[in-house]
């Protein structure tokens, strides 16, 4: 009788312990279901960063972007972590907290990066505008000018990184558009700016130029043909009683604009001259020519005074040789330093003017302004 | 005799239980991580971004299933796994994706070197033939040293290619062909001008 009723006892302990095991499982369940997982916050949150992405916030709002990419990997590393915990003790809220975060700062990093994106673009076309004007102003002030080799090379270099830049902006790539207009921007105001300065630098003498000039044609009113050139607008006249009756078309030396100083230097010299002597075909090798009295006296107290001031070198000769000769319409700036005509012209000239006619050469009859059409530079 | 079964039936109860609790799938996951960074190493964000970033998408997705799985009383990584094959796979195609657009691009920038320098010679025998009167020879030496640039980015765009920077030569080159194009039309246009006259 003993042993029965202890065996009822144990069955009904173990009816009793399963079903608070039951019991327990059902209610754990229960509040297990109720949980709310972050799994579709993340999803959400997931997509948005791929949007985002995809309109390279990472690179036009990169500071939102990282933000947003860190509060999902937060949310991603609390999950694995809450997971770890016993079921009964695991919270969400947070992880749903970082992932509602990632999402709302992911599509402010993709509204910014459009927005910025859409400005860099309008930036870029407004500069490739602006650069073009400036290459345009290079193309229509300083292109004819003697620049230095590195002056030059800027401004073609401008014009290579312009189209590198132009290439980057068609393909979307608006930072390396950017970085590549601001390289093209650094050279051509480089090579524009120096060859301003050039040009600037040399119409410091104009008002010299403008009484020689003057004194020149002044010369010409007793009827006398006087010659006046022109360095910058590469133009030869012809005056009589105050007037010009011809003009030619002439060349100089590749270092036109300075003015010559020394034996070699490819310059033309400035000032008052004198043809004394004309050669005729065979008596030059440059079809006809007429030569002129470089150095004149100022020329040689000017040679003097510089090379006393060690401007120019002890051994260097101060030259000779310059003339008004054929050979020329070659289109560029190929002489020694002498003036260069088309033969044609010269033949015009030879017959016009005879040896001892006055010719004054200088930099520009036109001031700077007129020169440049009014552009500011 | 009953209690005995009944004490077996929660014993195995409580054994299905905790054999149920699968392991995460690590061994997946590492492979998978992996084969991403191998493709991220072949530069494949920069030639396919597209695919790249697909890839990635994917392994997150993958994390979150594995997160979703691990949530549950009874985790079942199936879903995660099948997911991990797929992005493991998605690697390896990224990646010969990444190559063969690197092959392409190779390609298509030698393709335009050997363009480009046909041009420059071209343009060197036009300049031959341009007009060389007034402004036209000055005309003629600013061409030329625009010329000497595109030879010069030609020199530069085979030093990137040598380093392997394939984009940045090929959107030079490109560059480069565009200006020596404009070159070849500009003295072809002053030719004809020149023969019309």
């Amino acid at each position: 009788m003993m042993v029965l009723g202890k065996k009822k006892k144990i069955k009904w302990l173990i009816i009793i312990l399963l079903s608070v095991v039951f019991v327990a499982i059902t209610v754990s369940v229960i509040i297990v279901s109720q949980k709310e997982l972050p799994t579709e916050d993340l999803r959400i949150a997931r997509e948005a960063l791929s949007e985002a992405k995809e309109a390279e916030a990472n690179l036009y709002a990169e500071k939102l972007y990282k933000q947003s990419v860190q509060m999902y990997d937060s949310a991603m590393v609390n999950w694995s972590r809450e997971n770890n915990r016993f079921i009964l003790f695991r919270d969400y809220t947070r992880i749903i907290a970082f992932a509602k975060k990632s999402k709302k700062v992911a599509d402010e990093a993709k509204d910014e990066s459009i927005k910025k994106a859409d400005n860099l673009s309008k930036n870029v076309e407004a500069a490739f505008v602006s650069l073009a004007k400036k290459i345009e102003l290079y193309n229509k002030l300083f292109k004819n000018l003697p620049l230095s080799k590195s002056v030059f090379d800027a401004h073609n270099k401008s014009k290579m990184f312009l189209s590198e830049s132009k290439i980057a902006h068609e393909t979307g790539k608006l930072k390396d558009a950017e970085i590549l207009f601001k390289k093209a921007d650094i050279y051509i105001n480089h090579a524009n700016t120096a060859a301003s300065k050039m040009l600037r630098d040399y119409f410091n003498d104009y008002p010299r130029w403008k009484r020689l000039a003057n004194d020149a044609i002044a010369a010409s009113k007793g009827g006398n043909k006087v010659i006046l050139v022109d360095k910058v607008a590469h133009i030869l006249y012809v005056y009589q009683s105050g007037k010009a009756i011809r003009s030619f078309d002439v060349e100089f030396g590749p270092n036109w604009m300075a003015h010559k100083e020394r034996s070699g230097d490819k310059a033309t010299p400035e000032g008052n001259y004198r043809i004394t002597s004309k050669k005729e075909r065979g008596s030059t090798t440059y079809y006809k020519a007429m030569l002129l009295d470089y150095p004149n006296a100022e020329d040689r107290a000017q040679f003097a005074i510089k090379k006393r001031k060690g401007l120019i070198s002890r051994g260097a000769g101060i030259g000779n040789l310059i003339e008004i000769h054929g050979n020329g319409g070659r289109g560029f700036d190929w002489t020694s330093g002498c003036v260069g005509m088309r033969d044609r012209d010269i033949d015009d000239l030879y017959r016009l003017v005879s040896s001892g006619t006055r010719v004054t050469i200088v930099g520009s009859i036109e001031p700077l302004a007129t020169v440049t059409g009014g552009v500011d530079f | 005799m009953k209690s005995k079964l009944i004490i077996a039936i929660a014993a195995m109860g409580v054994a299905v239980l905790f054999s149920s609790c699968a392991k995460v799938p690590q061994a997946e996951v590492d492979a998978a991580t992996a084969a991403i960074q191998e493709v991220k190493d072949a530069g494949a964000d920069l030639y396919v971004p597209e695919a790249y970033q697909a890839l990635v998408d994917s392994m997150k997705s993958a994390n979150e299933k594995i997160e979703v799985a691990k949530a549950k009383w009874f985790p079942n990584y199936t879903k995660a796994k099948d997911l991990l094959v797929v992005v493991s796979q998605m690697a390896v195609d990224t990646k010969a994706k990444s190559e063969a657009r690197k092959v392409e691009l190779k390609a298509e920038t030698e393709a335009l070197i050997v363009e480009v320098k046909a041009l420059v010679v071209e343009n060197t025998e036009l300049i031959k033939k341009a007009p060389k009167g007034k402004e036209g020879r000055e005309a003629l030496e600013a061409i030329k040293s625009d010329l000497a640039v595109a030879e010069t980015t030609v020199t530069e765009v085979e030093a990137l290619l040598a380093n392997g920077d394939l984009i940045g030569s090929n959107d030079k080159i490109k560059a480069a062909k565009e200006k020596a194009t404009s070159i070849k039309t500009e003295l072809e246009e002053a030719i004809a001008k020149k023969g019309g006259k």
